[in-house]
């Protein structure tokens, strides 16, 4: 397992440009929080909207709130940028067929390098997150944040290296499928579906579980208490995913 | 060692692209333990898909393939394998070190044995002063070398080397002639793939000849004892001292190579065609005065041994050797 984390950290550090891409990403929204605190924040340490309109109109505001919102999909933007190609990348390359003629499992090499990798998007988010928040509210939502990211982590993370086993282009589709669940989601909570409900269930279930993540934004956004029978419903979508890439590594031809 | 019966490898198009190619048709082959095979061919003989293959990377269409009597993916998960792919590489971003002591340890090498194992293989191949540096900044020499020092981590009786001496120097040709040689002294199964057919000479006790998929030909070369030549000459009229003059010459057997076909002189003064061996040009030339001298007619010399080259062109021309 040592050898497989050493590995791992090795390809870490040739993701540092992703890494570095993503803090600076991530910048932008500090500089922004800070910016907007700096300019209008009120006595409790709150951005006023208000007082934002009133010094820049819709195009601050509009900014605000797309930054925000932008905010909460970090998770998701930080999970597919650092795990995008986890097992694709090897083998595009022809480093799969090098690690694979020894003796270390690749469950053991792609499992660790999983970990290494999610585990530092978990990091950098939830660095990102509170401090946007405390910035922003003058206070962070507690566990809450740290429950949102996991479940972003664990659900893309799953997705991407499943897709990541099977073929190229695995985050772009991971992506794509993210999109579709959110619009998926919004036409059916707006009743616009006129499918089948077999068929719009049976659609809903294959993509990634955004009734649930919604529900874990919402409780984050709010300061409610953690729906955890979401979160279950979220990593459990994740960890399947996981176990299936494990089946298709075994498998698959390199 | 390794046994392939009737394989056939098929790769199936992309979806709504062309047909299915077939890579490999029909091999068999068996492969002794502690062998060195050369696997020679043109572009797309199917070489590297037939590695692909024995080590596990790839299935069989039909066919069965067996390694040390395991499925191959299972022989290599056990015992690993030493192999170094057609254009290798690794991250760019990674240190020569770094790499050989990461694959070190997915060998199973801990702490000071895989400092000590990646220290050995940077110095055999002259790596040190490029160790630190990273990969995407070495030559393509460089690179080879790296390839072929992470092959000397592994400890497995398996050794799978895809055109080994690409881009090496004549003094890294040498040093990896050196290697084979210990490979080959380890009692250690080792396949070569090389366009290089003079170096497949040197290196191998026997060459498969693959084209279009299917064996062409498998081709022994033959090892003369260190300093020994052979010779073919041909007499129209032999005299009885032929036995004292070249011992142990013969006339060659219908089985072309095999040693097993050979006729020993017997005395007879017919016209007749006869291997001998000698130490060289001027043991040679000596040889033939005095059988000349012992009145024999000759009509020609020339040596016994074709080139592998040029067997592997008739074969693949379709003409007699």
């Amino acid at each position: 397992m040592r050898a497989a984390l050493e590995l791992a950290l090795l390809e870490l550090r040739a993701r540092r440009g992703r890494l570095l891409a993503l803090a600076a990403f991530a910048t932008v929204f500090l500089a922004a929080g800070a910016a907007a605190r700096l300019l209008v924040a009120d006595g409790d340490g709150h951005v006023d909207a208000d007082q934002l309109f009133i010094i820049g109109g819709y195009p601050l505001v509009s900014a605000l709130l797309l930054l925000g919102w932008l905010l909460g999909r970090f998770p998701l933007i930080a999970t597919l940028v650092l795990l995008a190609g986890i097992v694709s990348g090897d083998r595009g390359a022809g480093y799969a067929r090098i690690y694979a003629v020894r003796p270390t499992s690749p469950l053991a090499v792609y499992g660790v390098r999983f970990l290494v990798l999610a585990a530092t998007a978990f990091v950098l988010c939830a660095v990102l997150l509170p401090t946007f928040d405390l910035l922003l509210l003058g206070t962070w939502a507690g566990p809450a944040t740290l429950v949102l990211i996991l479940a972003n982590i664990l659900a893309f993370g799953g997705l991407v290296t499943f897709l990541s086993a099977c073929t190229r282009a695995d985050a772009w589709i991971a992506l794509f499928l993210a999109i579709s669940a959110l619009v998926w989601n919004a036409l059916r909570a707006a009743g616009k579906l006129t499918i089948p409900i077999g068929v719009r269930d049976f659609i809903s279930f294959l993509l990634p579980p955004q009734a649930a993540l919604l529900r874990l934004e919402g409780a984050f956004g709010t300061l409610q208490p953690i729906p955890w029978d979401a979160f279950w419903l979220v990593a459990g979508y994740g960890l399947v995913l996981l176990a299936a890439a494990a089946i298709v590594l075994r498998h698959r031809e390199l | 060692m390794i046994a392939l019966e009737q394989v056939n490898k098929t790769y199936a198009p992309a979806p709504g692209r062309g047909r299915p190619v077939v890579a490999l048709d029909d091999v068999s082959l068996q492969v002794p333990e502690g062998a060195t095979w050369a696997v020679v061919g043109p572009n797309g003989a199917g070489k590297s898909t037939l590695f692909a293959l024995i080590l596990g990377f790839v299935h069989p269409t039909a066919g069965k393939i067996t390694v040390a009597g395991l499925a191959p993916r299972s022989f290599v998960r056990r015992h690993g394998a030493a192999f170094l792919p057609e254009r290798f590489s690794l991250p760019g971003s990674w240190t020569a070190t770094a790499a050989l002591h990461a694959l070190a340890r997915l060998e199973g090498h801990r702490g000071a044995e895989a400092k000590t194992r990646v220290a050995d293989a940077i110095a055999r191949f002259g790596l040190e002063p490029h160790a630190a540096k990273p990969i995407a900044s070495l030559s393509r020499g460089l690179l080879q070398r790296v390839g072929l020092a992470q092959t000397l981590l592994s400890d497995s009786p398996l050794v799978v080397l895809d055109e080994p001496t690409e881009g090496l120097d004549p003094l890294w040709r040498i040093q990896f002639r050196e290697l084979v040689a210990e490979l080959r002294r380890a009692g250690r199964t080792t396949l070569i793939a090389s366009h290089d057919l003079a170096e497949v000479e040197r290196l191998a006790d026997q060459a498969v000849l693959l084209e279009g998929g299917r064996v062409r030909e498998l081709i022994p070369i033959r090892r003369e004892p260190a300093g020994r030549r052979r010779y073919r000459i041909r007499l129209t009229r032999p005299v009885p001292a032929l036995a004292e003059i070249f011992p142990g010459a013969v006339e060659p057997g219908t089985t072309g190579e095999d040693a097993a076909g050979d006729v020993a002189y017997s005395g007879d003064t017919a016209p007749a065609t006869y291997l001998v061996e000698v130490d060289d040009d001027a043991d040679l030339s000596a040889r033939l005065a005095a059988l000349l001298a012992a009145g024999a007619t000759l009509s020609e010399v020339a040596p016994a041994d074709e080139p592998l080259e040029l067997r592997v062109r008739h074969a693949l021309s379709g003409e007699e050797g």
